[in-house]
């Protein structure tokens, strides 16, 4: 079996499970972020059903509208907090509590290799970093809520082979830009939709940051989960933060893929994913020069402290263009605390960006950093589909930590290879 | 529960490959009003592509739909569908589209290769989407098709997931009547 169909398979009960099967995985946990909430405890409350099957196992994340630019989400923020006390949720990650939920609970040891949970939202595929699956249930979360469980049919499992390192400034944000693409025109042949996306090959250069970043963009192309097998150094973190006993997961070495892809990354460019969609990814050289108005740092696929760290590097003793402004959303308030007593904090603050609370930042429906119409912008942000940061005609697009940091000090778009940082060397690879 | 009706017997309304939910199915401005009584959706049931289409389908009218229908996890059109007692045949559909279609109680099958080449509007169709196989009466062609899983049976059966839910609900009461809380 493959990693999906085995943690599938052990969350269910079942020796062993297919692809196209119809099981019922006890989940470890069940996240459900601000945004939906209401929803879910209005249809719940509708049915008369006030209740939830396993209040214990329920995560309440507030990421997406943290410091509430309306009054909307102030009175959401509001029924959200008496829905946690009516539904008797301990687990409430509110305001300034916990970060991005995607992101943080890899790093308390909440979310650890081999578990399976179900998330409302679709970018839980980040739990593949860490060698587990999040799945995106959408508004039958409140079936989640009330009975502890809900369908899920069985994925295909795609494995793609990474072969080679990355160069000097080129990051795993690059290698998921560049699948995209390579998927997008067919020279990865596979099909993403509702299909898992399992790594293989030369992983061990990828830290946890890194492989959040390659789950990132196989998302966006559809893919329901996507799975790094943990490394020895992902595991040893697993093991130091543990809140509970786990088991790793791995796929059986004669598992059945329904394509067998490789990929090899050793001469792979900085990427930059022009707008319109992360899989219209060209060499940073081709979109060099573009003038810029706003950089974001930050989300679910280049929000966790290593991210933070190698923009910093290039941000080092240096201003953002005057004409930029620059947002910067850590994944946690664990790594905004971290980067005061680490000087980052300093770093980007005095290179002229602007900290934004812990969270989605304006990967979320614009609802903070927003950028006018005709602005162009270049970002870490999980798609650059037009109108993710509000207006429609905005220029989105994407690139590494690296070439955003870069790009905001130069006022365009800029080569990080070309931007030896300040201070010391820029690391390679995978953070 | 025996009542319900997995084979539908109707006309056919054919559609390409590629229909997107919003506006190959049903109005952007629907999906964004997050309109989804079926008094307000039914309206507007392929009115971009097919203006007064709800007046003319009946009951049992069974849509075929080509390679990657439905595009987008939205539900409004597949509500509109289940309401007017169709079905839906597709060649492919994403995932998340085909959950909405499930979520909201709709009898479809996917994966169903090259129906669209076996008829046209206006055949005359009869589908068991519990059995797996579709006849073209009016061209006699008969083909074996994925029925819908036994695992998803039960809740296209009770409508979909509120109607699911609403079942557990009443399930829950009858058996904390049947044994209460001694603690309570």
């Amino acid at each position: 079996m493959t990693a999906v169909e085995k943690t599938l398979a052990a969350k269910s009960g079942r020796a062993g499970v297919e692809p196209g099967e119809v099981v019922h995985p006890d989940p470890d946990f069940i996240m459900v972020h601000d945004g939906v909430v209401m929803g879910a405890k209005r249809e719940l409350d509708a049915l008369g059903i006030d209740r939830l099957a396993a209040p214990e196992k329920v995560v309440m994340v507030t990421d997406h509208d943290v410091i509430y630019g309306s009054a909307r989400a102030a009175e959401r923020g509001a029924f959200n907090r008496q829905a946690a006390r009516q539904w008797g949720v301990r687990q409430f990650f509110d305001v300034g509590r916990g970060g991005h939920g995607h992101i943080f609970p890899m790093e308390t040891g909440m979310l650890l290799p081999g578990m399976f949970y179900f998330d409302n939202d679709r970018h839980a595929t980040n739990a593949g970093a860490i060698g587990a699956f999040g799945f995106r249930m959408g508004a039958e979360i409140s079936r989640v809520l009330a009975t502890g469980t809900n369908w899920v049919m069985v994925p295909k499992t795609v494995r793609l082979t990474i072969r080679g390192r990355l160069a000097t400034g080129v990051h795993a944000r690059d290698v998921g830009f560049r699948i995209a693409t390579l998927v997008a025109n067919g020279a990865l042949d596979a099909d993403l939709d509702y299909r898992v996306l399992e790594y293989a090959g030369d992983l061990d250069q990828f830290d946890l940051a890194a492989r959040a970043a390659l789950c990132s963009s196989p998302t966006e192309m559809r893919a329901y989960g996507v799975f790094v097998p943990p490394s020895a150094a992902v595991l040893a973190h697993a093991r130091e933060k543990a809140q509970r006993p786990f088991t790793p997961v791995f796929a059986d070495a004669h598992a059945h893929y329904e394509a067998d892809l490789a990929l090899d990354v050793s001469a792979l460019e900085p990427q930059v994913a022009l707008p319109g969609g992360v899989q219209h990814a060209v060499d940073v050289t081709e979109a060099a020069g573009t003038r810029i108005d706003h950089v974001f740092l930050g989300s679910c696929g280049s929000g966790m402290y290593a991210d933070l760290e190698t923009a910093a590097r290039y941000l080092a003793g240096r201003r953002i263009a005057p004409h930029v402004r620059m947002f910067v959303a850590p994944g946690s308030e664990e790594s905004t605390k971290r980067m005061a007593r680490e000087g980052l904090l300093q770093t980007f603050i005095e290179a002229g960006a602007v900290m934004l609370p812990a969270g989605c930042g304006p990967c979320n429906d614009a609802v903070i950093g927003p950028v006018h119409s005709g602005e162009v912008s270049i970002s870490t942000a999980a798609n650059n589909n037009y109108g993710r940061f509000g207006a429609k005609d905005a220029q989105l697009y994407l690139g590494s930590p690296a070439t955003v940091a870069a790009s905001a000090i130069a006022g365009c778009i800029a080569d990080p290879r070309a931007c030896t940082p300040l201070q010391r060397e820029a690391r390679s690879g995978g953070s | 529960m025996s009542a319900f009706q997995w084979r539908l017997t109707g006309r056919c309304y054919k559609l390409g490959h590629d229909v997107p939910h919003q506006g190959g199915v049903i109005p952007g401005w629907v999906i964004a009003g997050r309109y989804l009584e079926p008094k307000d959706v039914i309206p507007h049931l392929f009115e971009e592509t097919d203006p007064g289409f709800h007046e003319r389908c009946r009951p049992g009218d069974i849509i075929v739909a080509g390679r990657n229908f439905g595009m987008g996890p939205k539900m409004n059109g597949y509500v509109a569908m289940n309401a007017l007692g169709f079905g839906l045949v597709c060649e492919s559909m994403p995932f998340l589209a085909y959950r909405a279609a499930v979520g909201c109680g709709l009898r479809v099958m996917t994966d169903c290769v090259n129906a669209t080449d076996i008829c046209e509007t206006g055949d005359a169709l009869e589908v068991d989407f519990r059995d797996g196989w579709f006849v073209n009466h009016t061209r006699g062609i008969r083909r074996e098709y994925p029925p819908v899983p036994d695992g998803l049976l039960e809740l296209i059966e009770l409508g979909g997931n509120t109607g699911w839910l609403k079942q557990w609900r009443t399930s829950q009461q009858r058996t904390t009547a049947a044994h209460p809380d001694p603690e309570a």
